[in-house]
Protein backbone atom coordinates (compact mmCIF):
# COMPACT_ATOMS: atom_id res chain seq x y z
CA UNK A 1 0.00 0.00 0.00
CA UNK A 2 2.44 2.52 -1.09
CA UNK A 3 0.12 4.85 -2.49
CA UNK A 4 -3.16 5.68 -1.23
CA UNK A 5 -5.60 3.74 -2.03
CA UNK A 6 -9.17 5.03 -3.50
CA UNK A 7 -12.56 4.03 -2.69
CA UNK A 8 -15.38 3.50 -6.10
CA UNK A 9 -18.51 5.52 -5.51
CA UNK A 10 -21.30 3.49 -6.48
CA UNK A 11 -23.70 4.97 -8.48
CA UNK A 12 -27.39 4.33 -7.86
CA UNK A 13 -27.64 1.50 -10.31
CA UNK A 14 -25.16 -0.15 -8.14
CA UNK A 15 -21.79 0.19 -10.45
CA UNK A 16 -18.95 2.23 -9.55
CA UNK A 17 -18.43 5.53 -11.41
CA UNK A 18 -15.70 7.15 -9.95
CA UNK A 19 -13.35 7.14 -7.40
CA UNK A 20 -12.07 8.90 -4.09
CA UNK A 21 -8.92 8.77 -2.53
CA UNK A 22 -9.22 7.66 1.21
CA UNK A 23 -9.22 10.19 3.40
CA UNK A 24 -6.71 10.00 6.05
CA UNK A 25 -8.97 9.60 8.58
CA UNK A 26 -9.68 6.29 7.52
CA UNK A 27 -6.01 5.00 8.18
CA UNK A 28 -5.93 6.64 11.53
CA UNK A 29 -4.72 3.86 14.61
CA UNK A 30 -7.44 2.39 15.87
CA UNK A 31 -7.23 2.18 19.81
CA UNK A 32 -10.65 -0.42 21.09
CA UNK A 33 -9.28 1.10 24.78
CA UNK A 34 -9.64 4.60 24.18
CA UNK A 35 -12.78 3.48 22.27
CA UNK A 36 -14.67 1.60 24.97
CA UNK A 37 -13.35 4.22 27.67
CA UNK A 38 -14.32 7.21 25.89
CA UNK A 39 -17.59 5.15 25.52
CA UNK A 40 -18.39 4.07 28.59
CA UNK A 41 -18.07 8.07 30.10
CA UNK A 42 -19.94 10.17 27.31
CA UNK A 43 -22.84 7.21 27.42
CA UNK A 44 -23.55 8.75 30.72
CA UNK A 45 -24.18 12.54 29.38
CA UNK A 46 -27.87 11.66 28.37
CA UNK A 47 -29.12 9.94 31.77
CA UNK A 48 -32.04 12.35 33.42
CA UNK A 49 -31.80 12.82 37.18
CA UNK A 50 -33.54 10.48 39.63
CA UNK A 51 -33.96 10.59 43.71
CA UNK A 52 -36.08 9.15 46.58
CA UNK A 53 -38.65 11.75 47.77
CA UNK A 54 -36.53 14.39 49.97
CA UNK A 55 -38.99 13.72 52.40
CA UNK A 56 -39.24 10.06 52.38
CA UNK A 57 -38.84 7.97 56.03
CA UNK A 58 -39.23 11.85 57.39
CA UNK A 59 -42.61 12.49 57.40
CA UNK A 60 -43.24 11.44 61.13
CA UNK A 61 -42.18 13.60 64.64
CA UNK A 62 -40.61 10.28 66.42
CA UNK A 63 -38.36 11.07 69.17
CA UNK A 64 -36.13 8.43 70.75
CA UNK A 65 -36.92 7.65 74.35
CA UNK A 66 -33.91 8.05 75.74
CA UNK A 67 -32.67 5.01 78.25
CA UNK A 68 -34.46 3.05 80.41
CA UNK A 69 -37.18 1.75 79.00
CA UNK A 70 -35.73 -1.29 78.02
CA UNK A 71 -35.48 -0.37 74.04
CA UNK A 72 -33.62 0.30 71.88
CA UNK A 73 -32.53 4.54 71.63
CA UNK A 74 -33.38 4.85 68.06
CA UNK A 75 -36.45 7.62 67.20
CA UNK A 76 -39.69 6.12 68.29
CA UNK A 77 -43.31 7.05 66.89
CA UNK A 78 -45.13 8.53 69.18
CA UNK A 79 -48.81 8.37 70.55
CA UNK A 80 -51.46 5.67 71.21
CA UNK A 81 -54.27 4.29 69.56
CA UNK A 82 -52.26 2.96 66.07
CA UNK A 83 -49.79 0.53 65.39
CA UNK A 84 -47.56 2.42 64.17
CA UNK A 85 -47.10 4.39 67.64
CA UNK A 86 -44.06 3.23 69.57
CA UNK A 87 -42.43 1.75 66.25
CA UNK A 88 -39.01 2.68 65.35
CA UNK A 89 -38.62 5.67 62.65
CA UNK A 90 -36.25 7.46 60.86
CA UNK A 91 -33.20 5.03 60.89
CA UNK A 92 -32.30 2.65 57.20
CA UNK A 93 -32.82 0.05 59.31
CA UNK A 94 -36.81 0.53 60.26
CA UNK A 95 -39.59 -0.16 58.41
CA UNK A 96 -40.73 3.06 56.81
CA UNK A 97 -37.57 4.84 57.37
CA UNK A 98 -35.33 6.41 54.73
CA UNK A 99 -32.86 4.70 52.88
CA UNK A 100 -29.19 4.59 53.57
CA UNK A 101 -27.34 7.25 51.77
CA UNK A 102 -30.79 8.80 50.03
CA UNK A 103 -29.99 9.84 46.30
CA UNK A 104 -29.58 13.19 45.10
CA UNK A 105 -30.64 14.89 41.87
CA UNK A 106 -27.90 16.82 42.40
CA UNK A 107 -25.49 13.76 42.03
CA UNK A 108 -22.77 13.96 39.11
CA UNK A 109 -24.65 12.70 35.99
CA UNK A 110 -22.14 14.07 33.16
CA UNK A 111 -18.76 12.43 33.15
CA UNK A 112 -16.24 14.81 31.85
CA UNK A 113 -13.88 13.52 28.88
CA UNK A 114 -10.92 15.31 27.55
CA UNK A 115 -11.90 17.20 24.00
CA UNK A 116 -8.77 15.32 22.47
CA UNK A 117 -9.45 11.92 23.58
CA UNK A 118 -13.10 12.03 22.66
CA UNK A 119 -11.72 12.86 18.99
CA UNK A 120 -9.46 10.11 19.27
CA UNK A 121 -11.82 7.45 19.86
CA UNK A 122 -14.26 9.03 17.22
CA UNK A 123 -11.50 8.88 14.91
CA UNK A 124 -10.59 5.26 16.02
CA UNK A 125 -13.83 3.98 15.12
CA UNK A 126 -13.75 5.62 12.01
CA UNK A 127 -10.71 3.86 10.86
CA UNK A 128 -12.80 0.83 12.33
CA UNK A 129 -15.27 1.29 10.05
CA UNK A 130 -13.33 1.21 6.94
CA UNK A 131 -11.89 -2.58 7.58
CA UNK A 132 -14.10 -5.08 6.22
CA UNK A 133 -13.37 -7.73 8.66
CA UNK A 134 -14.12 -5.47 11.97
CA UNK A 135 -17.47 -4.74 10.60
CA UNK A 136 -18.36 -8.07 9.86
CA UNK A 137 -17.25 -9.09 13.31
CA UNK A 138 -19.78 -6.29 14.81
CA UNK A 139 -22.42 -8.18 12.79
CA UNK A 140 -23.35 -6.40 10.04
CA UNK A 141 -24.62 -8.01 6.92
CA UNK A 142 -22.21 -6.86 4.35
CA UNK A 143 -20.74 -10.04 2.39
CA UNK A 144 -22.66 -8.90 -0.77
CA UNK A 145 -21.47 -5.85 -1.11
CA UNK A 146 -18.86 -4.27 -3.30
CA UNK A 147 -16.24 -2.59 -0.37
CA UNK A 148 -15.85 -1.26 2.61
CA UNK A 149 -15.99 2.04 3.14
CA UNK A 150 -19.12 1.96 0.81
CA UNK A 151 -19.34 5.63 -0.70
CA UNK A 152 -23.17 6.72 -2.78
CA UNK A 153 -23.81 8.78 -5.50
CA UNK A 154 -24.05 12.63 -4.68
CA UNK A 155 -27.81 12.15 -5.92
CA UNK A 156 -29.21 10.34 -3.44
CA UNK A 157 -28.69 13.16 -0.79
CA UNK A 158 -32.10 14.77 -2.38
CA UNK A 159 -33.66 11.57 -2.40
CA UNK A 160 -36.88 12.31 -0.67
CA UNK A 161 -38.71 8.69 -1.00
CA UNK A 162 -38.05 5.61 1.48
CA UNK A 163 -39.11 3.98 -1.48
CA UNK A 164 -35.68 5.25 -3.54
CA UNK A 165 -33.64 5.11 -0.59
CA UNK A 166 -34.45 1.01 -0.28
CA UNK A 167 -33.79 0.74 -4.20
CA UNK A 168 -30.35 2.31 -3.32
CA UNK A 169 -29.45 -0.10 -0.80
CA UNK A 170 -30.82 -3.06 -2.64
CA UNK A 171 -28.12 -1.96 -5.49
CA UNK A 172 -25.91 -2.19 -3.46
CA UNK A 173 -26.64 -5.31 -1.87
CA UNK A 174 -26.88 -3.33 1.43
CA UNK A 175 -30.18 -4.35 2.12
CA UNK A 176 -29.61 -7.14 3.85
CA UNK A 177 -28.49 -5.32 7.10
CA UNK A 178 -32.31 -4.02 7.22
CA UNK A 179 -33.48 -6.84 6.67
CA UNK A 180 -31.14 -7.98 9.82
CA UNK A 181 -32.52 -5.30 11.91
CA UNK A 182 -36.03 -5.80 11.08
CA UNK A 183 -36.05 -9.69 12.09
CA UNK A 184 -34.30 -8.40 15.30
CA UNK A 185 -36.96 -6.75 16.48
CA UNK A 186 -38.42 -7.82 19.73
CA UNK A 187 -40.13 -7.15 22.81
CA UNK A 188 -38.10 -5.45 25.64
CA UNK A 189 -38.19 -7.16 28.81
CA UNK A 190 -39.15 -5.14 31.73
CA UNK A 191 -40.46 -1.77 32.51
CA UNK A 192 -38.80 -0.09 29.96
CA UNK A 193 -41.91 -1.48 27.87
CA UNK A 194 -44.14 1.25 29.89
CA UNK A 195 -41.16 3.63 29.36
CA UNK A 196 -41.45 4.61 25.75
CA UNK A 197 -38.75 1.83 24.99
CA UNK A 198 -40.91 -0.83 23.70
CA UNK A 199 -39.35 -2.76 21.33
CA UNK A 200 -34.81 -3.39 21.14
CA UNK A 201 -33.33 -4.39 17.79
CA UNK A 202 -29.94 -4.01 16.75
CA UNK A 203 -28.34 -1.46 14.27
CA UNK A 204 -28.10 -0.96 10.76
CA UNK A 205 -26.37 1.14 8.45
CA UNK A 206 -25.09 4.55 9.40
CA UNK A 207 -26.20 7.19 6.50
CA UNK A 208 -23.32 9.73 6.56
CA UNK A 209 -24.67 13.18 4.40
CA UNK A 210 -22.98 16.31 3.81
CA UNK A 211 -26.21 18.42 3.03
CA UNK A 212 -29.55 17.26 3.66
CA UNK A 213 -32.21 17.34 1.09
CA UNK A 214 -34.47 15.17 1.90
CA UNK A 215 -32.01 12.44 2.38
CA UNK A 216 -33.06 11.52 5.64
CA UNK A 217 -36.63 11.72 5.40
CA UNK A 218 -36.16 9.28 2.77
CA UNK A 219 -34.12 6.78 5.02
CA UNK A 220 -35.12 7.69 8.66
CA UNK A 221 -38.07 5.11 8.65
CA UNK A 222 -35.92 2.08 7.49
CA UNK A 223 -35.62 0.17 10.63
CA UNK A 224 -32.06 0.27 12.75
CA UNK A 225 -30.85 2.98 9.48
CA UNK A 226 -29.44 6.06 11.54
CA UNK A 227 -28.20 9.05 9.66
CA UNK A 228 -26.04 12.05 10.72
CA UNK A 229 -24.15 14.81 9.55
CA UNK A 230 -20.95 14.49 8.41
CA UNK A 231 -19.33 17.48 10.94
CA UNK A 232 -21.39 15.69 13.69
CA UNK A 233 -20.31 12.24 13.62
CA UNK A 234 -20.88 10.93 17.16
CA UNK A 235 -18.80 8.04 18.84
CA UNK A 236 -22.42 6.64 20.13
CA UNK A 237 -23.57 6.34 16.86
CA UNK A 238 -20.03 5.02 15.00
CA UNK A 239 -19.30 2.53 18.25
CA UNK A 240 -22.90 1.40 19.42
CA UNK A 241 -21.99 -0.58 22.96
CA UNK A 242 -18.13 0.88 22.53
CA UNK A 243 -18.15 -1.71 19.91
CA UNK A 244 -15.71 -0.62 16.65
CA UNK A 245 -17.13 -1.38 13.17
CA UNK A 246 -20.13 0.17 12.70
CA UNK A 247 -21.27 -0.28 8.98
CA UNK A 248 -21.26 3.99 7.50
CA UNK A 249 -22.50 4.09 4.15
CA UNK A 250 -21.13 7.90 2.81
CA UNK A 251 -22.64 10.04 0.15
CA UNK A 252 -20.27 11.53 -1.64
CA UNK A 253 -19.97 15.08 -0.76
CA UNK A 254 -19.81 13.71 2.75
CA UNK A 255 -16.78 11.25 2.25
CA UNK A 256 -14.90 14.28 0.44
CA UNK A 257 -15.23 16.68 3.05
CA UNK A 258 -13.86 14.14 5.72
CA UNK A 259 -10.39 15.37 5.07
CA UNK A 260 -11.46 19.03 5.88
CA UNK A 261 -13.08 17.26 9.23
CA UNK A 262 -10.54 15.91 10.91
CA UNK A 263 -8.11 17.11 9.37
CA UNK A 264 -4.43 14.61 7.65
CA UNK A 265 -1.37 13.59 9.08
CA UNK A 266 0.39 16.67 8.02
CA UNK A 267 -2.83 19.23 7.76
CA UNK A 268 -4.60 20.68 10.17
CA UNK A 269 -8.39 20.34 9.94
CA UNK A 270 -10.61 23.41 9.37
CA UNK A 271 -13.53 22.67 11.33
CA UNK A 272 -11.53 21.26 14.68
CA UNK A 273 -9.15 24.32 15.72
CA UNK A 274 -5.51 23.21 15.61
CA UNK A 275 -6.54 19.52 14.91
CA UNK A 276 -4.10 17.07 13.74
CA UNK A 277 -4.93 13.11 13.33
CA UNK A 278 -3.01 11.31 15.95
CA UNK A 279 0.06 9.47 14.64
CA UNK A 280 0.30 5.85 15.20
CA UNK A 281 3.35 4.38 17.45
CA UNK A 282 4.44 2.40 14.81
CA UNK A 283 4.71 3.25 10.77
CA UNK A 284 4.39 -0.67 10.12
CA UNK A 285 2.27 -2.91 12.44
CA UNK A 286 2.64 -6.08 10.48
CA UNK A 287 4.83 -8.35 12.56
CA UNK A 288 5.69 -10.78 9.29
CA UNK A 289 6.23 -8.05 7.38
CA UNK A 290 9.17 -6.65 9.50
CA UNK A 291 10.60 -10.00 10.46
CA UNK A 292 11.27 -10.59 6.58
CA UNK A 293 12.01 -7.63 5.36
CA UNK A 294 15.39 -6.79 3.82
CA UNK A 295 16.67 -5.23 6.55
CA UNK A 296 16.48 -7.59 9.10
CA UNK A 297 16.74 -10.49 7.46
CA UNK A 298 20.49 -8.78 6.29
CA UNK A 299 21.76 -8.88 9.67
CA UNK A 300 19.88 -11.62 11.30
CA UNK A 301 22.78 -15.03 11.42
CA UNK A 302 21.12 -18.29 9.57
CA UNK A 303 18.80 -20.28 11.22
CA UNK A 304 21.12 -23.45 13.14
CA UNK A 305 19.38 -26.87 13.73
CA UNK A 306 16.14 -27.01 15.31
CA UNK A 307 16.20 -28.69 18.38
CA UNK A 308 13.66 -30.86 18.69
CA UNK A 309 12.06 -31.21 22.33
CA UNK A 310 10.66 -34.31 23.43
CA UNK A 311 7.87 -33.64 25.60
CA UNK A 312 6.26 -36.33 27.79
CA UNK A 313 9.14 -38.59 28.32
CA UNK A 314 10.18 -40.04 32.17
CA UNK A 315 12.82 -37.49 33.20
CA UNK A 316 16.41 -39.43 33.83
CA UNK A 317 17.99 -38.87 37.28
CA UNK A 318 21.54 -37.51 36.11
CA UNK A 319 23.14 -38.87 39.31
CA UNK A 320 21.76 -42.15 38.47
CA UNK A 321 21.64 -42.21 34.82
CA UNK A 322 25.22 -42.16 33.40
CA UNK A 323 24.36 -41.41 29.66
CA UNK A 324 22.10 -38.36 30.90
CA UNK A 325 25.00 -37.22 33.11
CA UNK A 326 27.76 -37.32 30.31
CA UNK A 327 24.69 -35.15 27.93
CA UNK A 328 25.19 -32.37 30.94
CA UNK A 329 28.78 -32.56 31.89
CA UNK A 330 30.64 -33.95 28.80
CA UNK A 331 33.90 -33.69 31.43
CA UNK A 332 32.39 -36.09 33.64
CA UNK A 333 33.12 -38.71 31.37
CA UNK A 334 36.96 -38.33 31.24
CA UNK A 335 36.88 -37.65 34.68
CA UNK A 336 35.30 -40.82 35.58
CA UNK A 337 37.34 -43.02 32.70
CA UNK A 338 40.60 -41.21 34.80
CA UNK A 339 39.08 -42.08 38.03
CA UNK A 340 39.09 -46.06 36.74
CA UNK A 341 42.36 -45.77 35.31
CA UNK A 342 43.63 -44.36 38.66
CA UNK A 343 42.43 -47.34 40.28
CA UNK A 344 43.40 -49.66 38.55
CA UNK A 345 47.21 -48.43 38.39
CA UNK A 346 46.58 -48.54 42.45
CA UNK A 347 45.48 -52.00 42.41
CA UNK A 348 48.63 -52.91 40.29
CA UNK A 349 50.68 -51.17 42.06
CA UNK A 350 49.19 -52.50 45.59
CA UNK A 351 48.87 -56.05 44.88
CA UNK A 352 51.32 -58.46 46.94
CA UNK A 353 53.96 -59.82 44.35
CA UNK A 354 53.98 -63.24 43.41
CA UNK A 355 56.68 -64.93 44.85
CA UNK A 356 59.66 -65.63 42.40
CA UNK A 357 60.27 -69.57 42.68
CA UNK A 358 63.86 -69.66 44.23
CA UNK A 359 66.14 -71.83 41.72
CA UNK A 360 67.35 -75.16 42.95
CA UNK A 361 71.39 -74.97 43.12
CA UNK A 362 73.17 -76.70 41.06
CA UNK A 363 74.88 -79.14 43.50
CA UNK A 364 70.70 -80.62 44.65
CA UNK A 365 70.12 -80.80 41.30
CA UNK A 366 73.05 -83.09 40.09
CA UNK A 367 72.16 -84.83 43.46
CA UNK A 368 68.82 -84.96 42.49
CA UNK A 369 69.73 -86.40 38.93
CA UNK A 370 72.31 -88.29 39.78
CA UNK A 371 71.71 -91.57 37.64
CA UNK B 1 -4.12 -2.81 8.71
CA UNK B 2 -1.93 -5.90 9.36
CA UNK B 3 -3.81 -8.87 10.06
CA UNK B 4 -1.97 -9.30 13.85
CA UNK B 5 -3.80 -6.13 15.21
CA UNK B 6 -7.05 -7.03 13.33
CA UNK B 7 -7.01 -10.03 15.22
CA UNK B 8 -6.34 -8.27 18.50
CA UNK B 9 -9.25 -6.05 17.77
CA UNK B 10 -12.08 -8.55 17.54
CA UNK B 11 -10.56 -12.05 18.97
CA UNK B 12 -12.04 -10.79 22.50
CA UNK B 13 -15.62 -9.37 21.36
CA UNK B 14 -17.36 -10.14 17.83
CA UNK B 15 -20.89 -11.85 16.75
CA UNK B 16 -19.33 -14.97 15.87
CA UNK B 17 -17.97 -16.28 19.12
CA UNK B 18 -19.56 -19.10 20.73
CA UNK B 19 -19.00 -19.70 24.61
CA UNK B 20 -20.94 -22.52 25.79
CA UNK B 21 -18.77 -24.20 27.99
CA UNK B 22 -17.72 -22.15 31.23
CA UNK B 23 -13.76 -23.36 30.64
CA UNK B 24 -14.42 -24.86 27.55
CA UNK B 25 -12.93 -24.11 24.17
CA UNK B 26 -14.17 -20.84 22.42
CA UNK B 27 -15.89 -21.18 19.10
CA UNK B 28 -16.62 -19.15 15.99
CA UNK B 29 -18.71 -19.65 13.42
CA UNK B 30 -17.39 -17.30 10.99
CA UNK B 31 -17.36 -18.36 7.65
CA UNK B 32 -13.71 -19.12 6.66
CA UNK B 33 -13.16 -20.82 9.79
CA UNK B 34 -12.45 -24.28 8.57
CA UNK B 35 -12.23 -25.64 12.53
CA UNK B 36 -14.66 -22.91 14.10
CA UNK B 37 -11.71 -22.58 16.82
CA UNK B 38 -11.19 -18.74 17.67
CA UNK B 39 -7.66 -18.42 17.04
CA UNK B 40 -6.07 -16.60 14.56
CA UNK B 41 -4.58 -19.23 12.61
CA UNK B 42 -8.35 -19.86 11.74
CA UNK B 43 -9.68 -17.04 11.83
CA UNK B 44 -12.37 -16.13 8.67
CA UNK B 45 -12.22 -12.14 9.52
CA UNK B 46 -8.27 -11.27 10.40
CA UNK B 47 -6.50 -13.27 8.28
CA UNK B 48 -6.01 -11.21 4.56
CA UNK B 49 -5.87 -15.41 3.31
CA UNK B 50 -8.63 -17.42 3.83
CA UNK B 51 -9.91 -20.21 2.91
CA UNK B 52 -13.53 -21.05 2.96
CA UNK B 53 -15.56 -24.42 2.59
CA UNK B 54 -19.35 -24.02 2.48
CA UNK B 55 -22.22 -26.67 1.04
CA UNK B 56 -24.57 -25.10 -1.28
CA UNK B 57 -27.31 -27.06 -1.79
CA UNK B 58 -25.49 -30.07 -1.96
CA UNK B 59 -22.52 -28.57 -4.04
CA UNK B 60 -19.51 -28.10 -2.51
CA UNK B 61 -18.04 -25.07 -2.58
CA UNK B 62 -14.16 -24.01 -1.89
CA UNK B 63 -13.64 -20.16 -1.65
CA UNK B 64 -10.50 -18.12 -1.23
CA UNK B 65 -9.51 -14.75 -0.68
CA UNK B 66 -7.61 -13.41 -3.41
CA UNK B 67 -4.46 -12.27 -2.76
CA UNK B 68 -4.36 -9.08 -5.35
CA UNK B 69 -7.51 -7.93 -3.93
CA UNK B 70 -7.69 -4.25 -2.27
CA UNK B 71 -8.30 -5.12 1.82
CA UNK B 72 -11.07 -2.81 1.13
CA UNK B 73 -13.15 -5.37 -1.67
CA UNK B 74 -15.26 -7.50 -0.23
CA UNK B 75 -17.58 -10.07 -2.13
CA UNK B 76 -15.06 -8.99 -5.24
CA UNK B 77 -12.53 -10.22 -3.30
CA UNK B 78 -13.57 -13.94 -3.32
CA UNK B 79 -12.77 -16.59 -6.15
CA UNK B 80 -14.73 -19.86 -5.76
CA UNK B 81 -14.75 -22.96 -6.81
CA UNK B 82 -17.17 -25.60 -7.27
CA UNK B 83 -17.15 -29.55 -6.66
CA UNK B 84 -19.77 -31.07 -9.04
CA UNK B 85 -22.35 -32.81 -7.08
CA UNK B 86 -21.70 -36.68 -7.54
CA UNK B 87 -17.84 -36.23 -8.79
CA UNK B 88 -16.82 -38.32 -5.84
CA UNK B 89 -14.44 -38.08 -3.12
CA UNK B 90 -11.18 -37.93 -5.25
CA UNK B 91 -11.95 -35.52 -6.97
CA UNK B 92 -13.43 -32.87 -3.80
CA UNK B 93 -10.44 -33.65 -2.23
CA UNK B 94 -8.19 -32.30 -5.41
CA UNK B 95 -9.92 -29.35 -5.52
CA UNK B 96 -10.07 -28.84 -1.85
CA UNK B 97 -6.04 -29.42 -1.60
CA UNK B 98 -5.56 -27.16 -4.96
CA UNK B 99 -5.40 -23.26 -2.62
CA UNK B 100 -2.63 -25.64 -0.52
CA UNK B 101 -0.48 -26.75 -3.66
CA UNK B 102 -0.30 -23.58 -4.71
CA UNK B 103 1.40 -22.33 -2.13
CA UNK B 104 -2.03 -20.62 -0.33
CA UNK B 105 -1.82 -21.35 3.49
CA UNK B 106 -0.34 -24.27 3.31
CA UNK B 107 -0.99 -24.75 7.03
CA UNK B 108 -4.62 -24.78 6.43
CA UNK B 109 -4.59 -27.95 3.83
CA UNK B 110 -5.23 -30.60 6.51
CA UNK B 111 -7.98 -29.00 7.72
CA UNK B 112 -9.50 -27.88 4.54
CA UNK B 113 -9.35 -31.82 3.54
CA UNK B 114 -11.35 -32.66 6.73
CA UNK B 115 -13.91 -30.46 6.03
CA UNK B 116 -14.51 -31.57 3.12
CA UNK B 117 -14.36 -35.09 3.46
CA UNK B 118 -17.48 -34.11 6.46
CA UNK B 119 -19.11 -32.19 4.10
CA UNK B 120 -18.95 -34.87 1.78
CA UNK B 121 -19.56 -37.72 4.44
CA UNK B 122 -22.26 -35.95 4.82
CA UNK B 123 -24.31 -35.95 1.76
CA UNK B 124 -24.14 -39.67 1.67
CA UNK B 125 -27.60 -41.21 2.07
CA UNK B 126 -27.30 -43.07 5.50
CA UNK B 127 -27.13 -46.67 5.26
CA UNK B 128 -30.67 -48.08 6.19
CA UNK B 129 -30.38 -50.11 9.37
CA UNK B 130 -30.95 -53.86 8.71
CA UNK B 131 -33.80 -55.58 9.40
CA UNK B 132 -34.23 -56.41 13.30
CA UNK B 133 -34.29 -60.29 14.06
CA UNK B 134 -36.23 -61.60 15.97
CA UNK B 135 -35.01 -64.10 18.91
CA UNK B 136 -35.61 -66.23 22.13
CA UNK B 137 -39.63 -67.27 22.40
CA UNK B 138 -40.65 -64.41 20.42
CA UNK B 139 -38.75 -65.58 17.23
CA UNK B 140 -39.54 -69.40 17.98
CA UNK B 141 -44.01 -68.24 18.18
CA UNK B 142 -43.41 -66.34 15.71
CA UNK B 143 -41.75 -68.65 13.07
CA UNK B 144 -44.22 -71.44 14.69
Amino acid sequence: MASRPTVNVHSSSGEASTSLPLPAVLTAPIRLDVVQQVHKSIAKNKRQAYSVSEKAGHQTSAESWGTGRAVARIPRVGGGGTHRSGQAAFGNMCRGGRMFAPTKIWRKWHVKVNQNQRRFAVVSALAASALPSLVLARGHRIEKIEEVPLVIDGAAESFTKTKQAVALLKSLNAYADVVKVSNSRKLRAGKGKLRNRRHRQRRGPLVVYNEDNGIVKAFRNLPGVELVNVRRLNLLQLAPGGHLGRFVIWTEAAFGLLDEVFGTFEKASTFKKDYFLPTAKIANPDVTRLINSDEIQSVVRPAGQKVQKRPWTQKKNPLVNKAILFRLNPYAKTLRRQEILKQERLKAKNAPKAKQPIAASKVFLESLFAP
Amino acid sequence: MSNDLQWLLLRRNNSFLVKRVPEGPVFSKEPGNLLNLNSFKFSGLANSKVITVEDQAGTIKVQTRKVKASPQAVAKATSSTTVRPRSGPRRAIGIAAAPAKRGYRPDLRAATLARVSALLAAQREPKAAPAKKLRGKKAETFLG
